[in-house]
Protein backbone atom coordinates (compact mmCIF):
# COMPACT_ATOMS: atom_id res chain seq x y z
CA UNK A 1 0.00 0.00 0.00
CA UNK A 2 1.15 3.66 -0.67
CA UNK A 3 2.52 5.54 2.03
CA UNK A 4 1.14 9.00 2.48
CA UNK A 5 3.36 10.08 5.22
CA UNK A 6 6.45 9.07 6.31
CA UNK A 7 8.82 10.44 9.37
CA UNK A 8 12.45 9.65 8.77
CA UNK A 9 14.79 10.47 11.56
CA UNK A 10 12.75 13.40 13.07
CA UNK A 11 13.77 15.47 15.95
CA UNK A 12 12.07 18.60 17.30
CA UNK A 13 13.47 20.88 19.95
CA UNK A 14 11.61 23.47 21.67
CA UNK A 15 13.27 26.88 22.43
CA UNK A 16 12.39 28.95 24.59
CA UNK A 17 14.43 31.56 27.13
CA UNK A 18 13.92 28.58 30.71
CA UNK A 19 15.21 26.69 28.32
CA UNK A 20 15.73 23.19 25.69
CA UNK A 21 12.94 21.03 25.19
CA UNK A 22 13.54 17.88 23.18
CA UNK A 23 9.77 16.96 22.26
CA UNK A 24 10.64 14.47 19.56
CA UNK A 25 13.92 12.39 18.82
CA UNK A 26 14.20 10.04 16.33
CA UNK A 27 11.44 9.56 15.14
CA UNK A 28 10.94 6.82 12.27
CA UNK A 29 7.61 5.64 11.16
CA UNK A 30 4.93 5.92 8.30
CA UNK A 31 1.23 6.22 7.48
CA UNK A 32 -0.26 3.86 4.43
CA UNK A 33 -3.11 5.12 2.50
CA UNK A 34 -6.73 4.22 3.46
CA UNK A 35 -5.59 3.06 6.66
CA UNK A 36 -6.97 4.41 10.05
CA UNK A 37 -3.23 4.71 12.09
CA UNK A 38 -3.54 5.47 15.91
CA UNK A 39 -0.70 6.61 17.97
CA UNK A 40 -0.51 5.96 21.91
CA UNK A 41 2.00 7.80 24.54
CA UNK A 42 2.07 9.49 28.02
CA UNK A 43 0.37 12.99 28.61
CA UNK A 44 3.16 15.58 27.94
CA UNK A 45 5.30 13.09 25.54
CA UNK A 46 5.44 15.36 21.99
CA UNK A 47 2.10 13.80 20.61
CA UNK A 48 0.88 17.28 19.49
CA UNK A 49 4.29 18.49 18.06
CA UNK A 50 4.07 15.19 16.05
CA UNK A 51 0.90 16.02 14.63
CA UNK A 52 1.65 19.89 13.96
CA UNK A 53 4.68 18.10 12.29
CA UNK A 54 2.92 16.08 10.09
CA UNK A 55 0.46 18.86 8.64
CA UNK A 56 3.64 21.19 8.00
CA UNK A 57 2.87 23.87 11.17
CA UNK A 58 5.74 22.92 12.47
CA UNK A 59 9.52 22.35 10.87
CA UNK A 60 11.66 19.99 12.26
CA UNK A 61 14.93 20.64 13.95
CA UNK A 62 16.55 17.46 12.16
CA UNK A 63 15.38 14.68 9.93
CA UNK A 64 12.78 14.70 6.71
CA UNK A 65 9.05 14.60 7.35
CA UNK A 66 7.83 13.04 3.88
CA UNK A 67 4.30 13.44 2.54
CA UNK A 68 3.30 12.52 -0.75
CA UNK A 69 1.69 15.29 -2.13
CA UNK A 70 -1.49 14.68 0.05
CA UNK A 71 -4.01 17.49 1.81
CA UNK A 72 -4.30 17.53 5.28
CA UNK A 73 -7.20 17.86 7.67
CA UNK A 74 -6.75 18.46 11.39
CA UNK A 75 -9.38 17.81 13.95
CA UNK A 76 -8.31 19.14 17.79
CA UNK A 77 -9.25 17.85 21.25
CA UNK A 78 -11.99 20.53 21.38
CA UNK A 79 -14.71 21.10 18.33
CA UNK A 80 -13.13 25.17 18.70
CA UNK A 81 -16.43 26.00 16.40
CA UNK A 82 -16.37 29.82 16.64
CA UNK A 83 -19.55 30.23 18.86
CA UNK A 84 -20.66 33.54 17.14
CA UNK A 85 -21.19 31.53 13.80
CA UNK A 86 -24.13 29.12 12.80
CA UNK A 87 -23.44 25.68 12.65
CA UNK A 88 -23.65 26.40 8.28
CA UNK A 89 -21.10 29.20 9.01
CA UNK A 90 -18.89 27.15 10.40
CA UNK A 91 -18.79 24.74 7.88
CA UNK A 92 -17.64 27.02 5.77
CA UNK A 93 -15.04 28.71 7.39
CA UNK A 94 -12.46 26.57 6.10
CA UNK A 95 -13.77 27.50 2.12
CA UNK A 96 -13.75 30.88 2.87
CA UNK A 97 -9.87 30.83 4.04
CA UNK A 98 -8.81 28.58 1.43
CA UNK A 99 -10.40 31.25 -1.12
CA UNK A 100 -13.13 28.38 -2.34
CA UNK A 101 -16.05 29.87 -0.80
CA UNK A 102 -18.02 28.72 -4.41
CA UNK A 103 -21.61 27.79 -4.15
CA UNK A 104 -20.21 24.13 -5.09
CA UNK A 105 -17.92 23.57 -2.47
CA UNK A 106 -20.58 24.90 0.08
CA UNK A 107 -23.19 22.65 -1.73
CA UNK A 108 -20.48 19.80 -1.16
CA UNK A 109 -20.56 21.04 2.73
CA UNK A 110 -23.87 20.82 2.89
CA UNK A 111 -24.08 17.33 1.24
CA UNK A 112 -21.87 15.90 4.00
CA UNK A 113 -23.89 18.12 6.66
CA UNK A 114 -26.85 16.04 5.54
CA UNK A 115 -25.58 13.03 5.27
CA UNK A 116 -24.09 12.97 8.33
CA UNK A 117 -27.35 14.51 10.34
CA UNK A 118 -26.41 17.87 10.68
CA UNK A 119 -29.26 19.47 8.53
CA UNK A 120 -31.75 20.14 11.69
CA UNK A 121 -28.75 22.57 13.19
CA UNK A 122 -27.43 23.93 10.55
CA UNK A 123 -29.44 27.42 11.46
CA UNK A 124 -28.11 26.94 14.80
CA UNK A 125 -25.42 28.25 16.90
CA UNK A 126 -22.80 25.69 18.42
CA UNK A 127 -23.85 26.73 21.90
CA UNK A 128 -26.68 24.50 21.08
CA UNK A 129 -25.65 21.43 20.61
CA UNK A 130 -24.61 18.70 22.85
CA UNK A 131 -20.92 17.91 22.68
CA UNK A 132 -21.07 14.85 20.51
CA UNK A 133 -23.39 16.97 17.76
CA UNK A 134 -20.39 19.78 17.78
CA UNK A 135 -17.65 17.45 17.45
CA UNK A 136 -19.65 16.22 14.66
CA UNK A 137 -19.79 19.42 12.90
CA UNK A 138 -16.44 20.42 13.72
CA UNK A 139 -15.57 16.69 11.37
CA UNK A 140 -17.69 17.91 8.61
CA UNK A 141 -15.98 21.17 9.06
CA UNK A 142 -12.69 19.69 8.56
CA UNK A 143 -14.09 17.39 5.78
CA UNK A 144 -15.30 20.25 4.03
CA UNK A 145 -12.21 20.76 2.29
CA UNK A 146 -11.89 17.08 1.10
CA UNK A 147 -8.19 16.20 2.55
CA UNK A 148 -7.15 13.02 1.89
CA UNK A 149 -5.66 12.63 5.40
CA UNK A 150 -7.13 13.23 8.91
CA UNK A 151 -5.27 13.94 11.51
CA UNK A 152 -7.19 13.72 15.17
CA UNK A 153 -5.35 14.95 17.98
CA UNK A 154 -7.71 13.54 21.00
CA UNK A 155 -10.27 14.10 19.49
CA UNK A 156 -12.49 13.10 22.09
CA UNK A 157 -11.13 13.34 25.37
CA UNK A 158 -13.05 16.63 26.21
CA UNK A 159 -15.93 14.23 25.79
CA UNK A 160 -17.57 12.37 29.07
CA UNK A 161 -16.87 8.72 28.67
CA UNK A 162 -20.39 7.23 27.18
CA UNK A 163 -20.51 10.50 24.32
CA UNK A 164 -16.64 9.56 24.13
CA UNK A 165 -17.44 5.79 22.58
CA UNK A 166 -20.73 7.08 20.88
CA UNK A 167 -18.82 9.66 19.09
CA UNK A 168 -16.04 7.75 18.25
CA UNK A 169 -18.16 5.06 16.73
CA UNK A 170 -19.78 7.97 14.43
CA UNK A 171 -16.45 9.33 13.64
CA UNK A 172 -14.65 6.05 12.67
CA UNK A 173 -17.83 5.30 10.58
CA UNK A 174 -17.62 8.32 8.71
CA UNK A 175 -13.70 8.44 7.84
CA UNK A 176 -13.65 4.68 6.74
CA UNK A 177 -17.16 5.59 4.43
CA UNK A 178 -15.48 8.51 3.06
CA UNK A 179 -12.39 6.28 2.62
CA UNK A 180 -9.99 8.99 4.60
CA UNK A 181 -6.75 7.91 5.60
CA UNK A 182 -6.62 8.80 9.33
CA UNK A 183 -3.73 9.20 12.04
CA UNK A 184 -5.11 9.42 15.30
CA UNK A 185 -3.20 10.60 18.27
CA UNK A 186 -4.49 9.56 21.80
CA UNK A 187 -3.32 8.50 25.11
CA UNK A 188 -6.18 6.36 25.09
CA UNK A 189 -5.46 2.49 24.95
CA UNK A 190 -8.34 1.12 24.44
CA UNK A 191 -9.80 4.03 21.94
CA UNK A 192 -6.68 3.30 19.81
CA UNK A 193 -7.47 0.03 19.79
CA UNK A 194 -11.03 -0.08 19.17
CA UNK A 195 -10.09 2.30 15.91
CA UNK A 196 -7.28 1.31 14.32
CA UNK A 197 -5.38 -0.68 11.98
CA UNK A 198 -2.27 0.11 12.86
CA UNK A 199 -0.89 1.25 16.37
CA UNK A 200 2.48 3.02 16.95
CA UNK A 201 3.55 3.06 21.40
CA UNK A 202 5.66 6.19 22.11
CA UNK A 203 7.99 6.28 24.72
CA UNK A 204 7.79 9.04 27.08
CA UNK A 205 9.21 12.61 26.06
CA UNK A 206 11.11 13.24 24.31
CA UNK A 207 9.04 10.39 21.83
CA UNK A 208 10.44 7.81 19.97
CA UNK A 209 8.08 4.92 18.72
CA UNK A 210 8.97 1.90 21.26
CA UNK A 211 6.18 -0.81 19.27
CA UNK A 212 3.98 -1.43 16.61
CA UNK A 213 1.33 -3.23 16.04
CA UNK A 214 -0.94 -4.44 12.98
CA UNK A 215 -4.46 -4.83 15.04
CA UNK A 216 -6.69 -7.25 13.36
CA UNK A 217 -10.53 -7.57 14.32
CA UNK A 218 -12.69 -9.41 12.54
CA UNK A 219 -15.35 -6.33 13.47
CA UNK A 220 -14.99 -3.40 12.31
CA UNK A 221 -16.45 -1.04 14.57
CA UNK A 222 -15.28 0.31 17.49
CA UNK A 223 -17.77 -0.42 20.01
CA UNK A 224 -18.01 -4.24 18.57
CA UNK A 225 -14.60 -4.16 18.58
CA UNK A 226 -14.74 -3.62 22.38
CA UNK A 227 -16.93 -6.29 22.68
CA UNK A 228 -14.60 -9.08 21.53
CA UNK A 229 -12.16 -11.07 23.65
CA UNK A 230 -8.95 -9.67 21.70
CA UNK A 231 -9.59 -6.25 22.84
CA UNK A 232 -8.31 -6.90 26.51
CA UNK A 233 -5.47 -8.60 25.59
CA UNK A 234 -4.17 -6.03 23.13
CA UNK A 235 -5.09 -3.62 26.10
CA UNK A 236 -2.61 -5.44 28.25
CA UNK A 237 0.03 -5.88 26.05
CA UNK A 238 -0.44 -1.82 24.89
CA UNK A 239 -0.71 -1.37 28.80
CA UNK A 240 2.58 -2.67 29.27
CA UNK A 241 4.34 -1.05 26.20
CA UNK A 242 3.26 2.50 27.62
CA UNK A 243 4.53 1.70 31.38
CA UNK A 244 8.08 0.37 30.12
CA UNK B 1 -38.78 26.20 24.75
CA UNK B 2 -41.60 24.60 25.75
CA UNK B 3 -44.74 27.00 24.91
CA UNK B 4 -46.51 28.76 28.07
CA UNK B 5 -49.55 26.41 28.44
CA UNK B 6 -47.25 23.25 28.59
CA UNK B 7 -45.55 24.85 31.62
CA UNK B 8 -46.38 22.56 35.12
CA UNK B 9 -47.66 24.86 37.93
CA UNK B 10 -44.61 24.81 39.68
CA UNK B 11 -42.90 27.05 36.84
CA UNK B 12 -45.20 29.23 36.77
CA UNK B 13 -45.26 29.90 40.55
CA UNK B 14 -41.29 30.01 39.76
CA UNK B 15 -42.09 32.59 37.12
CA UNK B 16 -44.59 34.43 39.27
CA UNK B 17 -41.94 34.98 41.36
CA UNK B 18 -39.60 35.77 39.57
CA UNK B 19 -41.65 38.85 37.96
CA UNK B 20 -42.69 40.06 41.36
CA UNK B 21 -39.34 39.89 42.63
CA UNK B 22 -38.33 41.91 39.75
CA UNK B 23 -41.25 44.40 40.39
CA UNK B 24 -40.39 44.71 44.09
CA UNK B 25 -37.27 46.34 43.09
CA UNK B 26 -38.24 48.64 40.58
CA UNK B 27 -40.80 49.88 43.33
CA UNK B 28 -37.98 49.81 46.02
CA UNK B 29 -35.50 51.70 43.90
CA UNK B 30 -37.72 54.42 42.71
CA UNK B 31 -39.84 54.80 46.00
CA UNK B 32 -35.82 55.36 47.73
CA UNK B 33 -35.11 58.07 45.42
CA UNK B 34 -38.68 59.40 46.33
CA UNK B 35 -37.72 59.45 49.76
CA UNK B 36 -34.29 60.96 49.52
CA UNK B 37 -36.02 63.79 47.84
CA UNK B 38 -38.61 64.33 49.88
CA UNK B 39 -36.23 64.39 52.71
CA UNK B 40 -33.86 66.37 51.03
CA UNK B 41 -36.60 69.50 50.33
CA UNK B 42 -38.15 69.09 53.76
CA UNK B 43 -34.82 69.75 54.72
CA UNK B 44 -34.48 72.61 53.31
CA UNK B 45 -37.54 74.04 53.54
CA UNK B 46 -37.27 73.72 57.27
CA UNK B 47 -34.49 75.47 57.14
CA UNK B 48 -32.70 72.12 59.26
CA UNK B 49 -29.99 72.85 56.80
CA UNK B 50 -29.01 76.05 55.21
CA UNK B 51 -30.55 75.60 51.58
CA UNK B 52 -28.06 78.26 50.00
CA UNK B 53 -25.07 75.35 50.53
CA UNK B 54 -27.30 72.33 50.41
CA UNK B 55 -29.75 73.19 47.65
CA UNK B 56 -33.05 71.43 47.23
CA UNK B 57 -35.08 69.13 44.46
CA UNK B 58 -37.52 72.68 44.06
CA UNK B 59 -34.49 74.71 43.58
CA UNK B 60 -32.81 72.64 41.48
CA UNK B 61 -36.29 72.66 39.20
CA UNK B 62 -36.08 76.19 39.10
CA UNK B 63 -32.46 76.47 38.32
CA UNK B 64 -32.92 74.08 35.32
CA UNK B 65 -35.98 76.12 34.42
CA UNK B 66 -34.49 79.11 34.30
CA UNK B 67 -31.78 77.95 32.13
CA UNK B 68 -33.82 76.82 29.75
CA UNK B 69 -36.19 80.25 29.50
CA UNK B 70 -32.77 81.64 29.54
CA UNK B 71 -31.97 80.10 26.48
CA UNK B 72 -28.74 78.69 28.21
CA UNK B 73 -29.32 75.48 29.15
CA UNK B 74 -29.38 73.26 25.43
CA UNK B 75 -26.24 75.47 24.64
CA UNK B 76 -24.07 73.63 27.83
CA UNK B 77 -25.72 70.55 27.54
CA UNK B 78 -24.59 70.62 23.86
CA UNK B 79 -20.65 71.65 24.46
CA UNK B 80 -20.14 69.60 26.93
CA UNK B 81 -22.15 66.69 24.81
CA UNK B 82 -20.42 67.43 21.82
CA UNK B 83 -17.15 67.49 23.64
CA UNK B 84 -17.71 64.31 25.14
CA UNK B 85 -18.79 62.29 21.82
CA UNK B 86 -16.05 63.54 19.78
CA UNK B 87 -13.34 62.45 22.20
CA UNK B 88 -15.08 58.92 23.36
CA UNK B 89 -15.02 58.16 19.46
CA UNK B 90 -11.54 59.49 18.80
CA UNK B 91 -10.13 57.55 21.74
CA UNK B 92 -12.31 54.39 20.72
CA UNK B 93 -11.53 55.01 16.81
CA UNK B 94 -7.69 55.46 17.54
CA UNK B 95 -7.08 53.26 20.36
CA UNK B 96 -8.71 50.54 18.45
CA UNK B 97 -6.23 50.74 15.48
CA UNK B 98 -3.06 51.39 17.53
CA UNK B 99 -4.34 48.26 19.48
CA UNK B 100 -4.88 45.77 16.49
CA UNK B 101 -1.62 47.52 15.32
CA UNK B 102 0.12 46.69 18.36
CA UNK B 103 -1.39 42.84 18.18
CA UNK B 104 0.49 42.36 14.72
CA UNK B 105 3.45 43.24 15.27
CA UNK B 106 5.47 41.79 18.05
CA UNK B 107 8.17 43.64 18.13
CA UNK B 108 6.26 47.36 18.31
CA UNK B 109 4.47 45.56 21.37
CA UNK B 110 7.00 45.04 23.20
CA UNK B 111 8.89 48.21 21.96
CA UNK B 112 5.52 49.85 23.37
CA UNK B 113 4.68 48.21 26.52
CA UNK B 114 6.58 50.45 28.94
CA UNK B 115 5.43 53.61 27.26
CA UNK B 116 1.98 52.44 27.87
CA UNK B 117 2.49 51.52 31.05
CA UNK B 118 3.75 54.98 32.26
CA UNK B 119 1.52 57.26 29.87
CA UNK B 120 -1.40 54.56 31.71
CA UNK B 121 0.10 55.65 35.21
CA UNK B 122 -0.08 59.37 34.69
CA UNK B 123 -2.52 61.50 35.97
CA UNK B 124 -3.60 63.59 33.06
CA UNK B 125 -4.39 66.31 34.76
CA UNK B 126 -0.92 66.51 35.33
CA UNK B 127 -0.94 68.16 31.44
CA UNK B 128 -3.24 70.90 31.97
CA UNK B 129 -1.21 73.46 31.14
CA UNK B 130 0.95 71.96 28.52
CA UNK B 131 -2.94 71.42 26.68
CA UNK B 132 -3.57 74.85 27.11
CA UNK B 133 -0.85 76.09 24.85
CA UNK B 134 -1.13 73.68 22.75
CA UNK B 135 -4.68 74.02 21.88
CA UNK B 136 -5.60 77.18 23.57
CA UNK B 137 -8.75 77.45 25.36
CA UNK B 138 -11.54 76.46 23.58
CA UNK B 139 -13.09 73.03 22.93
CA UNK B 140 -10.13 72.05 21.32
CA UNK B 141 -8.54 71.84 24.42
CA UNK B 142 -11.24 69.82 25.97
CA UNK B 143 -11.24 67.58 23.70
CA UNK B 144 -7.71 66.47 23.73
CA UNK B 145 -8.10 66.14 27.15
CA UNK B 146 -10.85 63.94 26.45
CA UNK B 147 -9.65 61.99 24.44
CA UNK B 148 -5.77 61.60 25.99
CA UNK B 149 -7.60 60.20 29.50
CA UNK B 150 -9.64 57.60 27.12
CA UNK B 151 -6.57 56.63 24.70
CA UNK B 152 -4.45 54.64 26.99
CA UNK B 153 -7.33 52.66 28.58
CA UNK B 154 -8.92 51.85 25.17
CA UNK B 155 -5.66 50.78 24.02
CA UNK B 156 -4.59 48.39 26.63
CA UNK B 157 -8.29 47.28 26.86
CA UNK B 158 -8.30 46.20 23.49
CA UNK B 159 -4.48 45.02 23.01
CA UNK B 160 -5.70 42.44 26.34
CA UNK B 161 -8.76 41.14 24.62
CA UNK B 162 -6.57 40.78 21.34
CA UNK B 163 -4.22 38.93 22.72
CA UNK B 164 -6.69 36.72 24.49
CA UNK B 165 -7.36 34.56 21.44
CA UNK B 166 -7.86 31.06 22.29
CA UNK B 167 -4.65 29.28 21.36
CA UNK B 168 -6.68 26.27 19.75
CA UNK B 169 -8.59 28.59 17.57
CA UNK B 170 -5.38 30.27 16.48
CA UNK B 171 -3.98 26.97 15.67
CA UNK B 172 -7.31 25.47 13.76
CA UNK B 173 -6.92 28.81 11.29
CA UNK B 174 -3.40 27.88 10.85
CA UNK B 175 -3.99 24.64 9.87
CA UNK B 176 -6.07 25.64 7.58
CA UNK B 177 -3.57 27.78 6.20
CA UNK B 178 -5.39 31.22 7.07
CA UNK B 179 -3.32 34.42 6.79
CA UNK B 180 -2.62 36.79 9.26
CA UNK B 181 -4.99 39.10 7.84
CA UNK B 182 -7.75 36.11 7.56
CA UNK B 183 -6.59 35.31 11.40
CA UNK B 184 -7.94 38.95 12.45
CA UNK B 185 -10.73 38.95 10.40
CA UNK B 186 -12.09 35.80 11.33
CA UNK B 187 -11.32 35.18 14.81
CA UNK B 188 -9.41 37.71 16.53
CA UNK B 189 -11.90 40.57 15.91
CA UNK B 190 -15.30 38.68 16.00
CA UNK B 191 -14.00 37.02 19.10
CA UNK B 192 -12.95 40.14 21.02
CA UNK B 193 -16.39 41.60 20.37
CA UNK B 194 -16.97 41.58 24.12
CA UNK B 195 -13.75 43.02 24.98
CA UNK B 196 -14.82 46.10 22.93
CA UNK B 197 -18.29 46.56 24.41
CA UNK B 198 -16.91 46.57 28.19
CA UNK B 199 -14.41 48.91 26.71
CA UNK B 200 -16.96 50.99 25.28
CA UNK B 201 -18.65 50.72 28.76
CA UNK B 202 -15.50 51.70 30.38
CA UNK B 203 -14.61 54.59 27.86
CA UNK B 204 -18.25 56.06 28.37
CA UNK B 205 -16.93 56.86 32.11
CA UNK B 206 -13.19 58.06 31.10
CA UNK B 207 -15.19 60.76 28.37
CA UNK B 208 -16.95 62.39 30.98
CA UNK B 209 -14.40 62.20 33.49
CA UNK B 210 -11.94 64.50 30.77
CA UNK B 211 -14.83 66.68 29.34
CA UNK B 212 -15.42 67.86 32.40
CA UNK B 213 -11.69 67.80 33.97
CA UNK B 214 -11.26 69.64 30.57
CA UNK B 215 -14.13 72.65 31.46
CA UNK B 216 -12.64 72.56 34.72
CA UNK B 217 -9.05 73.84 33.54
CA UNK B 218 -10.60 75.47 30.60
CA UNK B 219 -13.64 76.48 29.41
CA UNK B 220 -16.24 79.34 28.42
CA UNK B 221 -19.65 77.08 28.76
CA UNK B 222 -19.90 73.61 29.05
CA UNK B 223 -21.85 71.53 32.17
CA UNK B 224 -18.41 71.46 33.73
CA UNK B 225 -17.84 75.06 33.20
CA UNK B 226 -21.31 75.88 34.86
CA UNK B 227 -19.90 73.84 38.01
CA UNK B 228 -16.91 75.83 38.16
CA UNK B 229 -18.49 78.77 37.82
CA UNK B 230 -21.56 78.32 40.42
CA UNK B 231 -18.84 77.17 42.88
CA UNK B 232 -16.73 80.45 42.35
CA UNK B 233 -19.79 82.44 43.02
CA UNK B 234 -21.54 80.09 45.33
CA UNK B 235 -24.37 79.27 43.20
CA UNK B 236 -24.77 75.86 44.81
CA UNK B 237 -28.17 75.51 43.50
CA UNK B 238 -26.48 75.74 39.88
CA UNK B 239 -23.83 73.02 41.01
CA UNK B 240 -26.25 70.37 42.17
CA UNK B 241 -27.98 71.21 38.91
CA UNK B 242 -25.49 70.59 36.50
CA UNK B 243 -24.33 67.54 38.67
CA UNK B 244 -27.67 66.28 38.07
CA UNK B 245 -27.82 66.52 34.24
CA UNK B 246 -24.57 65.29 33.86
CA UNK B 247 -26.10 62.09 35.80
CA UNK B 248 -28.97 62.10 32.97
CA UNK B 249 -26.38 62.36 30.23
CA UNK B 250 -24.04 59.39 31.54
CA UNK B 251 -26.67 57.35 32.56
CA UNK B 252 -27.78 57.84 28.73
CA UNK B 253 -25.10 57.29 27.05
CA UNK B 254 -24.01 53.78 29.19
CA UNK B 255 -28.10 52.77 28.50
CA UNK B 256 -27.02 53.53 24.20
CA UNK B 257 -23.67 51.28 24.99
CA UNK B 258 -25.54 48.48 27.22
CA UNK B 259 -28.22 48.55 24.22
CA UNK B 260 -25.81 47.86 22.07
CA UNK B 261 -24.65 45.11 23.89
CA UNK B 262 -27.75 43.31 23.62
CA UNK B 263 -27.82 43.89 19.81
CA UNK B 264 -24.58 42.59 18.74
CA UNK B 265 -23.14 39.99 21.79
CA UNK B 266 -24.87 37.19 21.21
CA UNK B 267 -22.82 34.13 20.44
CA UNK B 268 -19.73 34.79 21.71
CA UNK B 269 -18.75 32.49 24.92
N1 LIG C 1 5.74 26.08 21.61
C1 LIG C 1 6.44 25.39 22.53
N2 LIG C 1 7.54 25.95 23.09
C2 LIG C 1 8.25 25.27 24.02
N3 LIG C 1 7.95 24.03 24.46
C3 LIG C 1 6.87 23.43 23.95
C4 LIG C 1 6.05 24.08 22.95
N4 LIG C 1 5.04 23.25 22.64
C5 LIG C 1 5.20 22.15 23.39
N5 LIG C 1 6.32 22.23 24.16
C6 LIG C 1 6.81 21.20 25.07
O1 LIG C 1 7.05 20.02 24.33
C7 LIG C 1 6.61 18.88 25.05
C8 LIG C 1 5.66 18.07 24.21
O2 LIG C 1 4.46 18.85 24.02
P1 LIG C 1 3.21 18.29 23.24
O3 LIG C 1 2.13 19.30 23.35
O4 LIG C 1 3.62 17.89 21.88
O5 LIG C 1 2.85 16.99 24.07
P2 LIG C 1 1.50 16.13 24.07
O6 LIG C 1 1.92 14.71 24.11
O7 LIG C 1 0.61 16.55 22.98
O8 LIG C 1 0.90 16.54 25.47
P3 LIG C 1 -0.62 16.35 25.97
O9 LIG C 1 -0.75 14.92 26.35
O10 LIG C 1 -0.64 17.27 27.16
O11 LIG C 1 -1.52 16.78 24.87
C9 LIG C 1 6.03 19.37 26.35
O12 LIG C 1 6.98 19.19 27.37
C10 LIG C 1 5.78 20.84 26.11
O13 LIG C 1 5.98 21.56 27.29
MG1 LIG D 1 -1.46 17.34 22.99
Amino acid sequence: MKEVLRFENVCMRYHSKQGETVAVENLNFSVKEGEFTAIIGPSGCGKTTLLSLAAGLLKPTQGKIVTSGVSFGYMLQRDELFPWRTIEKNLYLPLEIKGTNTLEQRNKALELAEKYGLKQFLKSYPSSLSGGMRQRAALIRTLALNPDVLLLDEPFSALDYQTRLNVCNDVYKIIRQEHKTALLITHDISEAISVADTVFVLSKRPAKIVAEHSVVFLEDEPLKRRENKEFSKWFEILWGELNA
Amino acid sequence: MKNKSNFSTEHLQYLKKQRNRSILVNVVRIAFLAFLLAVWELAAALEWVNPFITSSPSRIVKTIGDLYTGGTLFYHINTTLTETLVGFFIAVVVGYSVALLLWWSELFRKISEPYLVVLNALPKIALGPLIIIWCGTGSEAIVFMTVLIGLIVAILNMLGGFMATDESKLLLLRSMGASKWQTLTKLVIPSSLPTFISMLKINVGMAWIGSIMGEYIVSKAGIGYLIVYGGQVFKLDLVMSSVLILCVLAAVMYALVALLEKLVVKNVD
